[in-house]
């Protein structure tokens, strides 16, 4: 069963305006981005549960919404299952009661045995008769899925589903939701403001920022090729910073940062030519830059193509990595802040190299590792 | 206890089921739509069902005989039919009642209504409850404690309702003479063991009252 999901919808509020329009295939597509950015707007204009201005959404080849043609099928009749932040169980019902409220419509035999199987799917077996507040949070969780999956949706929404957790449970908690995702293969858009639960979650991710979309991406390219400095800063991308454009050619950009020259690839896929001098942005993955080895041979200048020298002025210590802040020997403000860059470090470097004693050191990054963003 | 003091007891447990009765077919629907419908005129409603409760009775009775009296706003033209008037009858100190006790119960079923998290009903239509299955399956039993207690309230109200009984329905011993109506006149015709019984009855009744709308969670605004 194709559940393509094609969603182009505009809602004006007093103070706030959404304005989206994104597609996404089967699986799992996560919106993602700040608070306030229209992700739950935009799931209860999916439910029907608010009816958008403007605009047309169709799942898998059915119209449930289409402002010029005047449709707009009310919430009872678009079969879609929706999981809200902090999972809106019935209190008074049982677990049992919970999952089969929406098989009222079934014969009485049929809507046991779909509730029953739901149950045991979802390892809740042995709590029908429990009431929500008896559950543990991951058992909650499961009865909400349950609840939304019992009735066969089209499509499955889920409001944050793991902000009314702490942090190792949602741990878990995140994988154990992916694992059902994928199992009961239904297509899902999950709202979440947590990246790490987008990227762990998702297949396809579609950034927000203030009711507009900034980018639309499957996941690995969000990581490695966000569309644009505000989707870098969305994502809370370290290193984020600017230079000034010297030349620019197909596979290769060349431009001065803090007094130094520096050189990046070009995107293969989307070429970018600014003129000289004008601003560029560009950020460079703290793990990716490499600390030059004092007792080694020479620089190999294939490799090491932007070499920058300076000072450890703050480090922390993360357990596995340390993170260097590192300023710069060029006079002037450094960039951001006491610092120029960050840089991280695995422990076992960090000890072999003595950072702790010695904290001056010559840093390369490789030209593939500076990511230039279009403007 | 004389056959008066007997049939005013009976009036007044008549009236005030009575008026509790209406007050919960008509009580319970208005606090669902002024908690979760926004509709013109709404605040006009909410307004003109929370009068009473900061006007004179005295006041709310004198508008109520302007509307349902014999030559009222349509007390005349039922009159003109029928040859009835609703005014000095039982029915007049069920109104009366009803109309006193009904802010009560709006606004404590009202709050408790509100205080039922939204994405609950939401969740309802997106598993095929259209609103009113919703209502009744998800939100009035959550609100069920604030219901019952307004429901307890708007009882005690309208047992001790007197200005506005007295302005629409009089005091017609054995036909619209209800408990404290009863003992008004037994004060004031100096019967004063009447006046006692019948005032000990109506405290021991409201403390019983405030008991139970205390045990539903909640007290009187």
């Amino acid at each position: 069963m194709s559940s393509r999901l094609d969603v182009a919808i505009a809602k004006r509020l007093p103070g706030f305006t959404l304005d989206v329009a994104w597609t996404a295939g089967d699986g799992v597509a996560v919106l993602f981005g700040p608070s306030g950015a229209g992700k739950t707007l935009t799931l209860q204009c999916l439910a029907g549960l608010i009816r958008p201005d403007a605009g047309r959404i169709v799942v898998g080849g059915q119209v449930l919404f289409d402002a010029a043609a005047g449709v707009h099928l009310p919430p009872q009749r678009r079969r879609v299952g929706y999981v809200f932040q902090g999972y809106a169980l019935f209190p008074h019902l049982s677990v049992a009661e919970n999952v089969a409220f929406g098989l009222r419509h079934r014969p009485r035999p049929e809507r046991e045995r779909r509730a029953a199987e739901v149950i045991e799917r979802l390892g809740l077996g042995g709590l029908e008769r429990r009431t929500p507040r008896q559950l543990s949070g991951g058992q909650r969780q499961r009865v909400a899925l349950g609840r939304a999956l019992a009735i066969d949706p089209a499509l499955l929404l889920l409001d944050e589903p793991l902000s009314a957790l702490d942090a190792p449970l949602r741990r878990a908690l995140r994988d154990e939701l992916r694992a059902i995702l994928n199992d009961w293969g239904t297509a899902a858009v999950v709202v979440t403001h947590d990246f790490t639960e987008a990227y762990r979650l998702a297949d396809r991710v579609i950034v927000y920022d203030r009711g507009r979309v900034i980018q639309e991406a499957p996941r690995e390219d969000l990581l490695w090729r966000p569309a644009s400095e505000a989707v870098a800063q969305i994502l809370g991308i370290r290193n984020l910073l600017h230079g000034e454009v010297v030349q620019a050619m197909a596979d290769r950009i060349r431009f001065r940062w803090r007094g130094q020259a520096l050189e990046a690839l070009n995107s293969p896929t989307h070429v970018y030519l600014p003129p000289p001098g004008s601003p560029i942005a560009f950020f460079i993955r703290p793990e990716y830059v490499r600390l030059v080895r004092k007792d080694g041979a020479p620089l190999d200048p294939e490799h090491h193509t932007n070499v920058l020298s300076g000072r450890v002025v703050r480090e922390a210590d993360f357990g596995t990595t340390w993170t260097l802040m590192i300023r710069l020997d060029e006079p002037g403000t450094p960039a951001q802040g006491d610092y120029d860059l960050e840089v991280e470090v695995p422990r076992l470097v960090y000890e072999i190299l003595r950072i702790d004693l010695d904290r001056h050191w010559e840093v390369s990054i490789h030209r593939g590792s500076i990511h230039v963003l279009p403007a | 206890m004389s056959a008066e003091t007997l049939s005013a007891i009976g009036l007044s447990a008549r009236v005030a089921v009575a008026a509790t009765a209406v007050n919960a077919i008509v009580g319970v629907p208005l606090a669902y739509l002024l908690a979760r419908r926004r509709f013109a005129g709404r605040a006009l409603v909410d307004l003109l069902v929370t009068l009473p409760l900061v006007l004179p009775p005295t006041v709310t009775g004198y508008y109520l005989i302007v509307v349902l009296g014999r030559r009222g706003w349509l007390g005349a033209p039922l009159y003109a039919i029928t040859g009835w008037s609703v005014a000095f009858t039982w029915y007049a100190a069920v109104i009366a009642a009803t109309v006193m006790a009904l802010p009560l119960l709006v606004r404590t079923a009202r709050a408790a209504i509100e205080s039922v998290d939204r994405d609950l009903e939401r969740a309802a239509f997106t598993l095929g409850r259209p609103e009113w299955r919703a209502a009744l399956e998800v939100t009035l039993p959550l609100a069920r404690r604030g219901i019952l207690a307004g429901l307890v309230l708007a009882f005690a109200r309208a047992l001790g309702e007197f200005g506005a009984t007295l302005m629409l329905a009089g005091n017609i011993p054995g036909r619209t003479t209800t408990v404290p109506l009863a003992i008004y006149t037994a004060v004031q015709t100096g019967e004063t063991s009447e006046a006692l019984v019948l005032a000990a009855a109506l405290t021991a009744l409201s403390c019983v009252v405030l008991v139970l709308a205390d045990r539903l969670g909640m007290r009187a605004p």
